[in-house]
């Protein structure tokens, strides 16, 4: 350590420091070291064209890892491939290698890039024309999104040797318009597919129809292009590309790069007050340890699970430090910054100019910010994948690196950072899709026959075609000539189909404190929540009060203040069932699976003071019911068995089941615990007994009440388990809840009702 | 005399045109297998080629049939002068041969050029000898769509030039979406464009409701449509018909195409007489048309023409306070008449004036104008001096505030230098 600057020299020196401070140790539960990894490389295979090998050479690259040699042979052998390879260990190769090597042999060849974002997109183009100049060949590489300009579309359709573009570009304007494109499809060799792991959930379901669509029209064009996937690690890359793809697919998953020394570090906030379970706030403590790193010059990545989280931590951050680096050096970096702002925090990172970020997930994928040195999770992220993923951000090839997991007090975390072994031993989630989901399906079956007809025999994912292309006739959206069925409707179908949820239908957030000016936007799912009248809203780590939110015309007018509360709303949901599709009676419980209609109306929103965390006022909230159908799970009990108690008694079993069971079931389903929501109703609509609904949290479900209701009887013990884990007298957040909301009595009482189901 | 006309339109293969007296034709009937009575009421027959059978209607105009104000015959003429307007449409083009130009319309499923737009309804005209030929394909289902085109390519084959009205950006690349669609590949050149949308917007876009073929045609070419079913029910229509059978739902298709087809011809006399210096100039009473009329007529290269517009133009009355009038006196400054320019901006400058959000750019060419090249410095700085005023006055309402500012302060730097030059003019 410099005594005069109080910078540490590497992280190593820094983790010495560390070592030494007592009142932080002491809530290190676990310290995981991963020693360093040499790197393992192959021969550049002979067959690469002189041109791309000089082009490497000059690079410094004069061999492959492992896994790139591996690549560049199945890809050789005229096979789908999957490359599933950490952060920074040279991804991009697996795929560029082989493209560009069959666009110097083949100047008529073309290829189609896949990237979530636009601005992986970007950062992709720059390195393959950065390559073609060093090749000095004559291959053009185009990004093709909502950004590309009218004038130069037109170009890189006829002459784009690649085209970098976005699922939802694909889907709503290539696909649609793909006589435009007849070059780029009856040439097309390869379609490359990075950030596989990104397409899971509903999102996840789209693409895979999309990409149905996509094959259905390089069959109509005459030609059969192989797919190149890269994943950051997950439990089934292989199964997932297959699905995603619906071709058989060989896995690339022997990573060659060298990594250094990486430390995980678990870290429990104390314990404040031991009855009440309760740990001083997961923020605070994330706070400390990214200002402790920071001040000692170590370039930080934190992540928070929420927005306004990040807007919190990075306020309080930059004040932390703001004498020892100044407050542009921290910046925040969410969904909902505008595009400008973000690259220039991307560029500001790569640089180093930027000593510290704090972001949601956003950053989780591969964007382009270089390596940094140490990572900060405040809060579990939800899946082990995620957990790596992040942590990735921080580690280079040659030194070490530190990732801290600051768990909060939601049960899950607490369950973590008392079994690390359940987070190390255990392999990272599966990305589940479920394509075939009723709705999605048939939205891209409209589109579909917009693009081309169908004819008899034709196959378009699992369900029976026929049978879905009749109903659309009876709906007047087709029509069936001989053996054929045409779109015929005026409307555009892929203009009402969004891919993400929210994206189409985001609300703009507009500072009126000088003039108009867009400051950010929020997706329609979030609005209710974040931007009604009078919550204050954060961008930037500066606080604004929305005046106004105009609801149909989706935009929320807000003001720059100064006030030490941030806004927190709640939501009434209401739930009804619709159809009933399985059922199974075990003991005193009975379960179910079927439709529900679930209704969702925000209420009130609470005022709670910075730092101190503590409920200063509150007020309602206007806003119309969102109505969702959906599939659901739900188990009731038996007259019996509640009987046995009061009212009151169940009501608190209830909820205290259903906190422990919501935050178990992400981790059952490997799903984004956004994706499904619990409601306990001690008198249920439906049942007229106590029941614990559980639902998908998209229209038509996505299979994951479905897997509950199948893993029904593991999902009870795990919680008996967790409850009866937990060092808590009598419920806590990290269990069934803390005592104001459950009772002093909450922990005992679910656990009788967990015990009475048994019997 | 006719026994020769008919002996000539029986060698050229044209039907016998109708009396002379201005009433529609009745269609060429089929003499193909009988179709729905729906169908053969409106004169649709059947055709067949080698991709198939689709449905085909046709009606022979004889030439000196009007619509509206304009006799067809008369395009055989001024076809020709139509060569500026394929120039700038196409970049180039060869002569116009009113004996090769297709008349274009087609009624579609929806909206936009993406590949699920069907157009189910092709209608064309043509010159053949002295008729104007109108020809309607339709399709009964999809299944038909081949041969509908296949019809049409070979209608083409002859042509260089299709005549539209916003054919260029929607017929057009919805027919070719079909071609590929249909497994062929573009080959040779693709037909030359007259798209009468342009011509059009650029005429009246300010002086029209709108520029939609209705508007144009009743306000400008004196034709008049009874029933007439908008073009945009005509996919409803459609899809009727397909789901009941019923050729009636789409009679008024038909008529609406049909008047499309016609209303194309005359708009093309129109636009020729306007090129050849013979548009019924008296006839247009706003002057905002008649600047606008004129400025197009110069973008085509009609010098001459134009320049008598704007002379016209520049003695009426209101010349000062109307839009025009401004873009026309930089014409003249352009052109070094400041004979022409001066009352112009003068007259403007009069009008802002008395304006509530007065205009200053007439009194700031007033003040160049006498600072540079009259060297009356006075005048000048009393006419900056005034802009000043009025920017200030008008300050309160303009919304742009940067540009208020750049204005505001490049009139003060204006009027500095002006008070300078006068003082040491009086040393």
């Amino acid at each position: 350590m410099n005594p005069y600057t109080q910078k540490a020299e590497s992280v190593d020196e820094w983790l010495e420091l560390l070592r030494s401070k007592r009142e932080l140790m002491d809530n290190v539960t676990f310290w995981h070291t991963e020693p360093a990894k040499p790197a393992r490389t192959a021969e550049l295979p002979f067959t690469v064209h002189p041109k791309l090998a000089g082009a490497l050479g000059s690079k410094g690259i004069t061999q492959l890892y492992t896994h790139q040699a591996a690549s560049f042979r199945e890809v050789s052998a005229g096979r789908h491939v999957v490359t599933v390879t950490p952060t920074a260990s040279g991804k991009t190769l697996c795929y560029n290698l082989p493209v560009v090597q069959r666009l110097l042999e083949d100047d008529s060849a073309r290829a189609l890039y896949l990237f979530p974002t636009k601005a992986l997109a970007q950062d992709q183009v720059a390195e393959l024309q950065e390559l073609a100049n060093l090749m000095e060949a004559d291959i053009k590489t185009h990004t093709y999104d909502g950004d590309t300009p009218p004038t130069v579309r037109q170009a890189i359709r006829n002459a784009g040797h690649i085209v970098v573009t976005n699922p939802d570009m694909l889907h709503s304007a290539i696909l649609p318009h793909h006589t435009k494109w007849v070059k780029l499809f009856e040439n097309i060799k390869y379609i490359v597919i990075d950030e596989l792991h990104a397409y899971r959930g509903v999102f996840g379901s789209h693409v895979a129809n999309v990409i149905r669509r996509l094959k259905r029209i390089c069959r109509f064009y005459g030609s059969d292009p192989q797919f190149l996937c890269a994943s950051a690690t997950i439990r089934n890359p292989r199964e997932h590309a297959e699905r995603l793809i619906g071709e058989t697919v060989s896995l690339v998953d022997d990573n060659g790069a060298p990594t250094g020394e990486k430390h995980m570090v678990f870290y429990n906030p104390p314990v404040v007050n031991k009855q009440l379970g309760i740990r001083r706030s997961s923020v605070l403590e994330s706070q400390k340890l990214a200002a402790l790193l920071l001040k000692s010059g170590i370039q930080t990545i934190v992540f928070a699970r929420s927005r306004v989280r990040v807007e919190i931590l990075l306020t309080y951050l930059q004040e932390t430090v703001k004498h020892e680096l100044g407050s542009k050096t921290i910046r925040g970096y969410r969904g909902g910054y505008l595009p400008k702002l973000r690259r220039e925090i991307e560029r500001g990172l790569r640089s180093g100019e930027i000593r510290g970020v704090v972001s949601t997930n956003a950053l989780e994928l591969g964007i382009d910010i270089g390596q940094l040195q140490a990572c900060v999770l405040n809060g579990y992220p939800g899946t082990i994948a995620s957990t790596w993923q992040q942590s990735g951000r921080a580690g280079r090839r040659q030194t070490s690196s530190v990732t801290f997991l600051v768990a909060s007090s939601n049960p899950l975390d607490q369950y973590l950072i008392q079994n690390p072994d359940y987070f190390l031993g255990r392999p990272p989630e599966e990305a589940r899709i479920h394509p075939d989901n009723l709705l999605i399906l048939l939205d891209h079956l409209k589109c579909a026959a917009y693009e081309l007809p169908f004819e008899e025999g034709d196959t378009f994912g699992g369900e029976k075609l026929t049978d879905l292309l009749e109903f659309l006739s009876e709906e007047k959206v087709l029509h069936k000539v001989g053996t054929r069925w045409y779109w015929m409707e005026q409307a555009f179908p892929a203009h009402n189909i969004s891919l993400r949820s929210a994206a189409q239908e985001n609300f703009v957030i507009i500072d009126q404190t000088e003039g108009h000016r867009v400051i950010g936007e929020v997706d329609r799912f979030s609005a209710p929540t974040l931007i009604h009248e009078e919550a204050i809203y954060l961008h930037e780590g500066v606080q604004y009060q929305v005046e106004k939110l105009d609801y149909p015309e989706k935009k929320a007018y807000v003001r720059e203040v100064n006030v030490d509360y941030f806004t927190d709303a709640s939501m009434a949901v209401e739930l009804k069932v619709l159809h009933v599709d399985l059922e199974a009676t075990t003991g005193a419980l009975h379960r179910h699976f079927g439709e529900v209609t679930v209704m969702a109306k925000p209420t009130i929103f609470k005022k709670i003071r910075l730092r101190t965390h503590e409920n200063i006022g509150s007020g309602p909230i206007h806003l119309p019911e969102e109505i969702l159908h959906t599939s659901g799970y739900w188990f009731s009990f038996s007259e019996e068995e509640s009987a046995k108690r009061s009212a009151n008694d169940m009501q608190m079993a209830l909820l205290g089941l259903a906190n422990v069971l919501i935050h178990l079931a992400p981790l059952h389903l490997m799903c984004d615990p956004l994706d499904i929501r619990v409601v306990p109703q001690v008198k249920a609509t439906h049942t007229k007994q106590p029941t614990i609904y559980f639902y998908d949290r998209y229209p038509g479900g996505i299979g994951l009440s479905q897997r509950l209701y199948e893993k029904h009887g593991e999902l009870l013990e795990e919680a008996e388990r967790l409850i009866r884990g937990c060092g808590c007298l009598s419920g806590c957040p990290a269990c069934v809840g803390p005592i104001e909301e459950v009772g002093l009595l909450g922990k005992e009482l679910a656990m009788s009702l967990l015990q009475g189901m048994k019997a | 005399m006719s026994g020769l006309r008919d002996r000539l339109n029986r060698l050229r293969g044209t039907p016998e045109p109708a009396a002379p007296r201005n009433e529609p034709p009745a269609p060429v009937q089929s003499e193909r297998p009988a179709l729905p009575q729906g169908f053969g009421a409106i004169g649709v027959g059947l055709e067949e080629n080698e991709a198939g059978p689709f449905l085909l209607r046709r009606i022979a105009y004889p030439l000196p049939y009007r619509h509206g104000k304009h006799e067809l015959g008369e395009l055989l003429a001024r076809a020709g002068s139509l060569l500026p307007i394929a120039e700038r449409q196409n970049g180039s083009s060869g002569p116009i041969d009113p004996y090769r130009l297709l008349f274009l319309d087609t009624e579609t499923t929806g909206l936009g050029v993406g590949t699920g737009n069907v157009p189910f309804m092709v209608g064309f005209g043509y010159y053949a000898g002295n008729a104007f030929i109108v020809e309607q394909a339709l399709i009964r289902h999809p299944g038909e769509e081949r041969a509908m085109l296949t019809y049409l390519l070979d209608r083409m084959k002859d042509k260089t030039h299709i005549v539209s009205y916003n054919g260029r950006t929607f017929d057009w690349p919805v027919l070719a979406n079909r071609f590929i669609l249909n497994g062929w590949r573009k080959s040779g050149q693709s037909p030359g464009h007259l798209d009468f949308l342009h011509p059009s917007r650029a005429l009246w876009r300010k002086t029209l409701p709108s520029c939609r073929l209705g508007t144009v045609e009743e306000a400008r070419l004196g034709v008049r449509r009874e029933d007439d079913v908008p073009g945009s029910l005509a996919p409803t229509l459609y899809f009727q018909f397909l789901s009941d059978g019923n050729p009636e739902h789409l009679h008024g298709v038909y008529a609406h195409n049909e008047k499309d087809i016609l209303t194309l011809a005359s708009l093309a006399v129109h636009f020729g007489r306007l090129l050849d210096g013979e548009g019924d100039e008296e006839a247009i009473l706003e002057s905002e048309e008649l600047f606008r009329t004129a400025a197009w007529l110069e973008q085509h290269g009609l010098t001459e023409v134009a320049e008598r517009l704007f002379e016209r133009l520049a003695e009426r009355e209101e010349a000062g306070e109307a839009g025009w009038s401004l873009p026309l006196a930089a014409r003249y400054k352009k052109a070094g008449r400041f004979e022409r320019a001066l009352p112009l901006w003068r007259k403007f400058a009069e009008t802002a004036e008395g304006a509530a959000a007065p205009a200053v750019e007439a009194h700031i060419e007033l003040a160049m104008h006498y600072e540079h090249r009259d060297k009356q410095l006075l005048t000048a700085l009393t006419y900056a001096e005034r802009a000043l005023e009025l920017a200030v006055r008008r300050g309160i309402l303009a919304r742009d505030k940067v540009k208020r500012d750049a204005e505001r302060a490049a009139l003060q730097h204006r009027i500095a230098r002006l008070r300078d030059k006068v003082s040491r003019e009086r040393k």
